[in-house]
C-alpha cells in the first residue's frame, strides 16, 4: 500500500491525464464539469494502474472522486490489494 | 376514467397482488439485497408515510426533493392515493460550494405552485425561510452523508408563508401527479398528468408491447424522468408486473448492476437512453462476471436520437451473454405526452435510412458524399394507436416522405400546456391541438426518424444545416475524441446570415500542429459531405467543450465560450 504522498501524486497525474490541465487539490472535478460522471470509471482505471491496486467500485459513488483531496481520502479508505 | 376512479383502480391493482412482490428497490449497492414490497405492503406503507409527512390539502401539489430511496417511491404513491399531487424533482448531485448549491435549489423551488416540499431534514431547515409554502424534513435512513452538501446554513431574506388550505383554483380536477420537463437545471416546465392521459398512455403502450404480468422491468433511471417514472415504474405496476430499481449513481459506478438485476429477476424490458448502450459496452472489461440476459425481450433506446453505432456496440459486446440485434428497439417519448409516442415493432430490427436519402428543400444531399461515411438515421418506430405524427416546414407546409421538418404530435395522452402559477401556457400547442415538440425529423413509411432539436438548426444562406450532420462528419476524422464534437451557428453580420462553426476535441495530449492538420481535414470533409464550408473549425484540447450539469454536451454554452474567446482574440 502506497503512502499518502504517492497516492496524492497518482491522483494528480491521473486527473491531469484526464483533463489536460493542472488543478488545485481542492478544486471540484465532477460538479464543475471537468470530469463527467461517465468518465469516473476511466479515472478509477487510471488510478488503479498507477497504484497497482483495485478500488471496489461497488462501494463507491462518483462523489468519492469530486476533488484530488477527496480521491486521496477515498483511496486511503478503501484500497485493496489486487 | 376520472381521478377518483383511477385511484380506486390503483388500490385494487395493488390488492390484486397483495401477497406478490411487485416492487423491488435496491436502495444502495452496499446493502446488496433490494427492499421487496408486495402489493399490500406497498399500499399500506405508502399511505402511512403520506399520512406522517403530508400536510398539503387535497389536490395540493407536494414537491418531492429526495434522493433515490424507498421513501421517494412510497411517498409518490401515498400522496396519489390520498388525493395529493406529487411532483418529483431532480435530486441534485452535491456541489463543492454548499451555499451556491442551495441558492440554486431555492431559486428553482421558489416559483413552483406548491403547497409543500418534502426533502432531507437539514436541507429543509436551510430552505424553510426562503420558501412561501410548507417545507418539511423527511429523514431517510443511511442518507445522512448526502446532507454534507447542506452543512452551511443559508442566510436568506424570509418570505411570507402562504399556506394553501385548498388546492389552487386552476388545479385540473383529474390531475394525478406532475412531471417536470426541461432537465435538471434551468426553468422547470411543469406537465400535469391527469387520470385520462395516464390511463390512455399505459393502455396504448401495453397493447403495443404485448406486455403481460409475466414480464418485468429493470431500471436505473431516476423517477424525475418520464422514462424512469412512467416506463419503468407505472407501466409494469399498472400491468401487475414487477419492477426492480437501482440508483443512477450506483449504476454509473457499477454498470453491470443492470444486468445483474435483469438476470436475477428475469426482467424482460429495459429502457435506456442512447448513451447507456455505448457506456455499457465500453465498461465490459470492468465487469467481473458474465450474465445471462438472453431472456430480455427488449432493450429500448429512448430519449435521445438513436445511433446505430451505439446499438451495434452493445449487441456485439454482449452477444455471448444472449443479446441479439433484434432485442434492441427504439421509442420516441416525452413527458408532454406522458411518455411514448412511437415504438419499433418488437422482434424486428429497427429500420434505417442512409443520410444521403434524406431530402432537403434547398440542396440535394444525395449528390454529396454521405455514403463515404456509411452513416444512417435509425427509426424510432411507428406511432402508437390513438397517436398521430406530422412533419411540417417552418412555413407550415407538410413535409414529404424523407423530408425533415418540425415534429408535431396529436395524441390521446397529450398534455394541456405547461402549468404554473398563471394556469396553462398553451404556446407550444397549435390552434388545432397539435404539440410542437421542438424536435425535427422525418417520416418514411410511417416510421419516425428523429434527428435533433429545431432550435439547433443552423441556417446558412437559406439552407438548413443540421448540426448533427456536421458533428457526425467531424467525428469521423482521426484524432478526434469520439463524441466530443459540437457544431452551431454564428451570426455572419457581413453576409446577413449564419455561418457554421465546428469545434472538436483532440484525443490525448494536445499538439498545435496536429490540431491544424485536423482542422483542415474537418473543413474539407464537412464541405465535401454536406456542401457547406464551415467558417470556423477549431480543434481544441480535451474537456474544452462545455457540458451541462446533467453531463450532456451543451451547444449553447460551448457556443458562448467560443464567442467569448473570439471576442478576446479580436481585442488583443
Amino acid at each position: 500500500m502506497q503512502d499518502h504522498n504517492q497516492i496524492r501524486d497518482a491522483a494528480r497525474q491521473s486527473v491531469y491525464e484526464m483533463i489536460n490541465r493542472q488543478v488545485e487539490d481542492a478544486d471540484s472535478l465532477i460538479a464543475s464539469g471537468l470530469i463527467d460522471s461517465l468518465s469516473v470509471l476511466k479515472l478509477i482505471a487510471q488510478l488503479e494502474g498507477r497504484l497497482g491496486l483495485r478500488l471496489p467500485t461497488d462501494q463507491l459513488q462518483p462523489d468519492d472522486f469530486e476533488s484530488i483531496e477527496i480521491i486521496v481520502e477515498t483511496v486511503e479508505r478503501v484500497a485493496q490489494e489486487p | 376514467m376520472n381521478a377518483t376512479v383511477f385511484r380506486e383502480e390503483l388500490r385494487a391493482r395493488l390488492l390484486e397482488n397483495a401477497d406478490r412482490v411487485i416492487l423491488r428497490i435496491l436502495v444502495s449497492r452496499t446493502q446488496k439485497e433490494p427492499v421487496e414490497l408486495t402489493g399490500s405492503q406497498l399500499l399500506e406503507r405508502s399511505l402511512a408515510l403520506a399520512e406522517q409527512y403530508c400536510q398539503a390539502p387535497p389536490m395540493g401539489v407536494v414537491l418531492l426533493l429526495l434522493p433515490h430511496s424507498l421513501e421517494l417511491f412510497l411517498l409518490h404513491f401515498g400522496l396519489i392515493l390520498t388525493g395529493r399531487l406529487p411532483a418529483i424533482l431532480a435530486w441534485p448531485t452535491n456541489r463543492i460550494d454548499p451555499e451556491k448549491y442551495q441558492r440554486n435549489i431555492l431559486h428553482q423551488l421558489r416559483n413552483l405552485p406548491a403547497a409543500q416540499v418534502l426533502t432531507l431534514p437539514q436541507l429543509a431547515r436551510n430552505l424553510d425561510a426562503g420558501l412561501p409554502y410548507r417545507v418539511t424534513g423527511c429523514p431517510i435512513p443511511d442518507a445522512e452523508y448526502l446532507e454534507k452538501g447542506f452543512a452551511i446554513e443559508l442566510r436568506v431574506d424570509p418570505v411570507a408563508k402562504h399556506y394553501r388550505d385548498a388546492a389552487a383554483e386552476d388545479t385540473p380536477p383529474d390531475a394525478i401527479f406532475l412531471q417536470f420537463s426541461g432537465g435538471t437545471t434551468g426553468a422547470q416546465k411543469c406537465v400535469v398528468v391527469t387520470s385520462e392521459i395516464l390511463e390512455a398512455q399505459l393502455r396504448r403502450l401495453t397493447a403495443c408491447l404485448a406486455f403481460t404480468p409475466e414480464d418485468g422491468v429493470a431500471s436505473w433511471l431516476p423517477l424525475y424522468h418520464d422514462m424512469g417514472l412512467i416506463a419503468c415504474l407505472w407501466f409494469p405496476l399498472w400491468n401487475n408486473a414487477p419492477s426492480v430499481h437501482c440508483s443512477a449513481s450506483d449504476w454509473l459506478m457499477e454498470p453491470s448492476l443492470l444486468f445483474a438485476l435483469a438476470e436475477r429477476y428475469t426482467s424482460t424490458f429495459c429502457w435506456l437512453p442512447n448513451f447507456a448502450f455505448s457506456y455499457l459496452a465500453g465498461q465490459r472489461e470492468r465487469m467481473e462476471r458474465t450474465f445471462s440476459i438472453g431472456h430480455v425481450r427488449a432493450w429500448i433506446n429512448c430519449s435521445e436520437p438513436v445511433r446505430q453505432r451505439s446499438m451495434n456496440n452493445f449487441t456485439e459486446t454482449f452477444t455471448a451473454w444472449g443479446v441479439r440485434p433484434e432485442q434492441c428497439q427504439a421509442s420516441y417519448a416525452m413527458a408532454e405526452n406522458v411518455f411514448a409516442v412511437t415504438q419499433t415493432p418488437l422482434g424486428d430490427l429497427p429500420r434505417t435510412v442512409p443520410r444521403s436519402r434524406v431530402k432537403h428543400r434547398s440542396v440535394d444531399f444525395s449528390q454529396l458524399a454521405y455514403d463515404l461515411l456509411d452513416d444512417v438515421y435509425v427509426a424510432s418506430g411507428t406511432a402508437l394507436d390513438g397517436m398521430s405524427i406530422r412533419i411540417r416546414h417552418a412555413d407550415g407546409d407538410l413535409c414529404a416522405e424523407y423530408e425533415p421538418g418540425g415534429i408535431e404530435i396529436l395524441t390521446e395522452s397529450l398534455f394541456s400546456g405547461y402549468w404554473g402559477n398563471g394556469g396553462f401556457q398553451k404556446q407550444a400547442l397549435t390552434a388545432d391541438g397539435w404539440y410542437l415538440t421542438g424536435d425535427y425529423g422525418f417520416l418514411s413509411d410511417g416510421h419516425l426518424y428523429v434527428i435533433g432539436r429545431t432550435k439547433d438548426i443552423v441556417i446558412v444562406g437559406g439552407q438548413n444545416i443540421f448540426p448533427e450532420d456536421a458533428e457526425m462528419v467531424a467525428n469521423s476524422v482521426e484524432g478526434v475524441y469520439p463524441g466530443r464534437v459540437v457544431a452551431f451557428g454564428v451570426e455572419n453580420e457581413q453576409q446577413g446570415t449564419e455561418s457554421l462553426a465546428v469545434i472538436a476535441e483532440m484525443r490525448g495530449v494536445f499538439e498545435r500542429g496536429q490540431a491544424q492538420r485536423m482542422e483542415r481535414e474537418i473543413q474539407k470533409l464537412v464541405f465535401s459531405t454536406i456542401g457547406i464550408a464551415p467558417r470556423y473549425v477549431r480543434v481544441v484540447p480535451e474537456r474544452w467543450i462545455v457540458k451541462s450539469t446533467a453531463g450532456k454536451i451543451s451547444r449553447k454554452e460551448t457556443r458562448m465560450r467560443f464567442l467569448e474567446e473570439q471576442a478576446g482574440l479580436r481585442h488583443t
